[in-house]
């Protein structure tokens, strides 16, 4: 649950500050990066994220919530079809504010709030994993897991790209070895490429 | 309509314009390639080619948002 809101309404009143969130949540989640004041972009956070934790949810429920706030269908299906699985994994933290200066007209701080795209860190995925294969396997799978993964933690340091051959290289030498938690290993590197493809194809 | 009764002295006009003043931003010393170099704290910066075009915005390695 987002901290409440303290101090005035945004714009002329409460029904014009709904109108506002629910108008700059569509335009995030359309353009996926906007630039606004830095007021408005505090404001819209706790609001977007609530609404991509309900798209993560994903039934009918949550859906028809959504739609009460935003109207654009074709929005909030991108919304629940793109976004959700490309935030699947984070718990929290989908969107990011930078300040990038003040307007030259009225001299407003201004500020880039943008959707979190890209897939998590190579550490943090190699923890989740970790705690992915401890959580159901036995004690023999948990004593080979770290072992396996501390060598590709320390090669993955510096780019994705690099983090990704080597997941692929290191689960090719696991198939003699385990196949049951190389599946789960290539499973997890189909992900980070397929969400990969979708950072560089908005970057485009 | 409410009206001024009495002249502004200018002794009282320059008392209060003096009192307008202008504040230091706040910034942090960064080096840079070698070069000290002073900026705004958690802000975006412009990054440059080397002619001093500006290219894009960027802040903590990360591009922001065009110029």
């Amino acid at each position: 649950m987002p901290t409440p809101t303290k101090g005035p309404r945004l714009g002329g009143g409460p029904a014009h500050e709904r109108l506002m969130l629910a108008n700059l949540a569509a335009s995030l989640f359309e353009h996926k990066r906007i630039t606004t004041t830095v007021t408005k972009a505090k404001r819209l956070r706790p609001y977007a994220e609530r609404l991509v934790t309900f798209a993560k949810k994903g039934d009918l429920a949550s859906r028809r919530r959504v739609l009460g706030v935003i109207s654009s269908k074709s929005i909030v299906h991108e919304l629940f079809t793109e976004i959700a699985p490309a935030v699947a994994n984070r718990e929290g933290g989908y969107t990011r504010i930078t300040k990038i200066g003040n307007r030259k007209g009225d001299n407003a701080p201004m500020a880039v709030i943008e959707l979190v795209l890209e897939p998590m860190s190579a550490k943090q995925s190699v923890v989740a994993e970790a705690e992915q294969a401890k959580a159901p396997a036995a004690a023999a799978p948990v004593a080979a897991a770290p072992v396996e993964e501390s060598p590709e933690s320390a090669e993955s340091v510096d780019s994705a790209e690099s983090a990704e051959s080597a997941e692929s290289a290191a689960s090719a030498e696991e198939v003699a070895a385990e196949e049951t938690t190389v599946d789960a290993e290539a499973g997890a590197a189909d992900e980070v490429v397929v969400v990969e493809g979708a950072v560089e194809d908005e970057k485009k | 309509m409410a009206v001024p009764k009495r002249k502004m002295s200018r002794a009282n006009t320059r008392a209060r314009r003096s009192q307008w003043k202008a504040t230091a931003p706040k910034l942090v010393k960064t080096l840079e390639n070698g070069r000290v170099t002073y900026s705004l704290a958690h802000q975006a910066k412009v990054v440059t080619d080397s002619a001093g075009t500006p290219l894009f915005l960027e802040y903590k390695g990360r591009k922001v948002a065009d110029v």
